[in-house]
């Protein structure tokens, strides 16, 4: 990133071709979020709007109580809550698992070493959905099928390979010298690696935590798959719901998937330095 | 003897990065969730593969039947791999060249414009498939979409139809969404890629009077090849991985025409109750994905290779599947 900065293009168009390109680039932008708006704007309008024939409608008063009603017939707290316990508890252990397996293939010396890096990309490859049909036998071995547990197993495995990934670069550019200082000083291996290492890749974390937080927090086929019990469904299943239920209202509907979109945008939002430089960490570092 | 023989039994002074106890203690948590979600369920899968299994009651073992069936027997299987094909070249031959044109461009414009619009190119890649495939079922709605509205206003009558379901239109329709929430990642991966190009050799390509174009198409991508093949690896396995977005807009139709095969599988074991010939077809599908994408890294790696890249991709590193 330090290579280019911002210098001025030696080819640089001149004033009017420059603001065209950026005329062009915006209406991009504008295109890209126009299907963004259109489900916010008739999220606030009565649903026979949208039969209308114009093409965008303004509402004349906005309907909010179509939130009011997403809210309680997507039953969005109860979906909500379990989502948060599900892809808290994937996110905090395939974070704590990837940052020690990566700890061990950056720094520690073990003969299997390069067979593991293998198995983990090779781990990428594997399809999540090809483990929809045998886990339902599997997992029902230990009771975990329509279970949380049995949707964090999962959650952790399949995002268990990148994790690691995106850990190894940074781990394996940190000087050794202070993990060796510690242990000349005695210091417990597990304190080590709290203390001294995690906190050195404190950026990794945060690109790793939160990549697998929203992956997982979208997730749904899975969840799909295995949660039978309505009480334990994820958020995705809010959505899922009205199509049988309120087929035709749609303004519900869009109300519906604006509130669920919403806390993934605001993370993404908030954090996109980091999730941009994890994907890019995924796409160019070895 | 006694005394050289324990010698030799002695550990020798070891450094503390080889304790195998912590090394055994790091790695095996891990390990351990792989084998559990992922090994074993694969090992199932082909025990149960060659079996007739509904999913429920008894079944018989029946040998390789199932992958014969599908093999020879089973022109959805064909179609759903087709389609898979037909999806990367897609991605690779033309959201490819688009993605790098406009990461191009982004690399060259004021760092703030470029860092906002990035955010926003990015958004459709964080949104829930589940959102995404409601958003353009109803996009292209033929009653309330915007869609055929705008071809309406524009008196394009004729055109405007019933996308999804319509068989003319519908797998273009479910490329056009996978490679709308795909989109980001490609520009993305790009972008970074472009911002390693070190400006020197840019400078001295402008001064041995390169246009901008064989700038590009002499100096820069030759020097990004490594980014070029490993995004190309990344949309191989992403194509190969599709389900859910075709599963909620088209579940295949019409006519299995949009048929994927990690929908295809699906609903061979949970809907058309053949649970052991949907086994049949998962253990296909790994081995596809993994043949593939070896395939794929072997031709790309076989590539002249006349530019020094930045640190050489190893191709499978991809994203997480949103």
């Amino acid at each position: 990133m330090m290579l280019r900065g911002q210098h001025p293009s030696h080819h640089a168009p001149g004033r009017l071709g420059r603001q065209l390109l950026h005329a062009g680039l915006v209406l991009f932008a504008f295109a890209q979020l126009f299907p963004l708006l259109w489900v916010f704007l008739y999220s606030i309008q009565k649903s026979g709007d949208l039969f209308g024939p114009e093409l965008l409608k303004l509402p004349a008063e906005p309907q909010w109580g179509n939130y009011a009603r997403a809210w309680t017939d997507g039953r969005i707290l109860r979906y909500g809550w379990n989502s948060l316990i599900v892809v808290t508890a994937s996110t905090v252990v395939s974070t704590a698992l990837s940052f020690c397996m990566a700890y061990a293939i950056a720094r520690m010396r073990w003969k299997l070493k390069s067979f593991a890096l293998g198995a983990i990309t090779l781990g990428m490859v594997i399809p999540i959905h090809t483990t929809l049909l045998p886990n339902f036998i599997w997992f029902g071995w230990f009771g975990l099928v329509d279970t949380r547990i049995g949707l964090v197993i999962p959650y952790v495995a399949f995002t268990l390979s990148f994790n690691t990934l995106i850990y190894l670069g940074p781990l394996q550019n940190l000087p050794p010298s202070l993990e060796e200082a510690a242990l000349i000083d005695g210091v417990s291996w597990p304190r080590i690696l709290w203390s001294v290492v995690l906190p050195l890749a404190t950026p990794a974390t945060v690109t790793v935590s939160v990549t697998t937080f929203l992956t997982n927090w979208n997730e749904f086929i899975m969840a799909n798959t295995y949660l039978a019990t309505e009480e334990l469904r994820t958020l995705p299943f809010s959505i899922i719901r009205f199509q049988g239920q309120y087929s035709s209202d749609y303004a519900v509907q869009f109300a519906c998937m604006v509130i669920v979109a919403l806390p993934a945008l605001v993370i993404y939002l908030w954090f996109s330095k980091r999730i941009m430089a994890g994907a890019t960490a995924g796409a160019i570092k070895g | 003897m006694q005394s050289r023989r324990r010698g030799t039994r002695r550990p020798r002074a070891r450094s503390p990065f080889e304790n195998r106890g912590v090394i055994a203690a790091l790695v095996l948590p891990g390990v351990a969730v792989l084998v559990f979600a992922l090994v074993v369920p694969l090992g199932f899968s082909i025990y149960y593969s060659l079996t007739d299994w509904a999913g429920f009651g008894d079944y018989r073992r029946i040998g390789i039947a199932n992958y014969r069936e599908i093999l020879f027997e089973d022109p959805v299987f064909w179609r759903s791999l087709w389609n898979v094909l037909l999806l990367m070249l897609v991605t690779i031959f033309i959201q490819n060249p688009l993605a790098f044109a406009l990461a191009a461009v982004l690399s060259r414009i004021s760092e703030r414009l470029s860092r906002i619009l990035r955010t926003v190119y990015f958004i459709p890649a964080v949104l829930s498939l589940v959102i995404v495939a409601k958003l353009w079922v109803d996009i292209l709605n033929p009653n309330v979409g915007i869609l055929n509205k705008l071809l309406i206003a524009v008196g394009l009558d004729a055109v405007a139809m019933s996308w999804l379901s319509d068989p003319r239109t519908a797998l273009w329709a479910v490329i056009w969404i996978i490679v709308w929430q795909g989109f980001g990642w490609a520009l993305l991966f790009y972008y970074a890629g472009l911002m390693t190009v070190p400006r020197e050799i840019e400078e001295a390509a402008r001064i041995d009077g390169a246009t901008w174009l064989q700038t590009y198409t002499r100096v820069i991508i030759p020097y990004l090849a490594p980014v070029i093949s490993g995004v190309i690896v990344i949309d191989v396995v992403s194509s190969m991985k599709q389900m859910e977005l075709i599963y909620l807009s088209t579940a295949g139709g019409p006519g299995q025409l949009t048929q994927f095969i990690g929908v295809y599988l699906y609903q061979k074991a949970f809907v058309a109750g053949e649970y052991g010939y949907g086994n049949a077809l998962s253990v296909l599908f790994v081995l596809v994905s993994v043949g593939l994408t070896l395939v794929v890294q072997r031709l790309l790696r076989a590539l002249p290779e006349d530019a020094k890249g930045p640190e050489g991709t190893k191709g499978l590193e991809g994203p997480k599947e949103p």
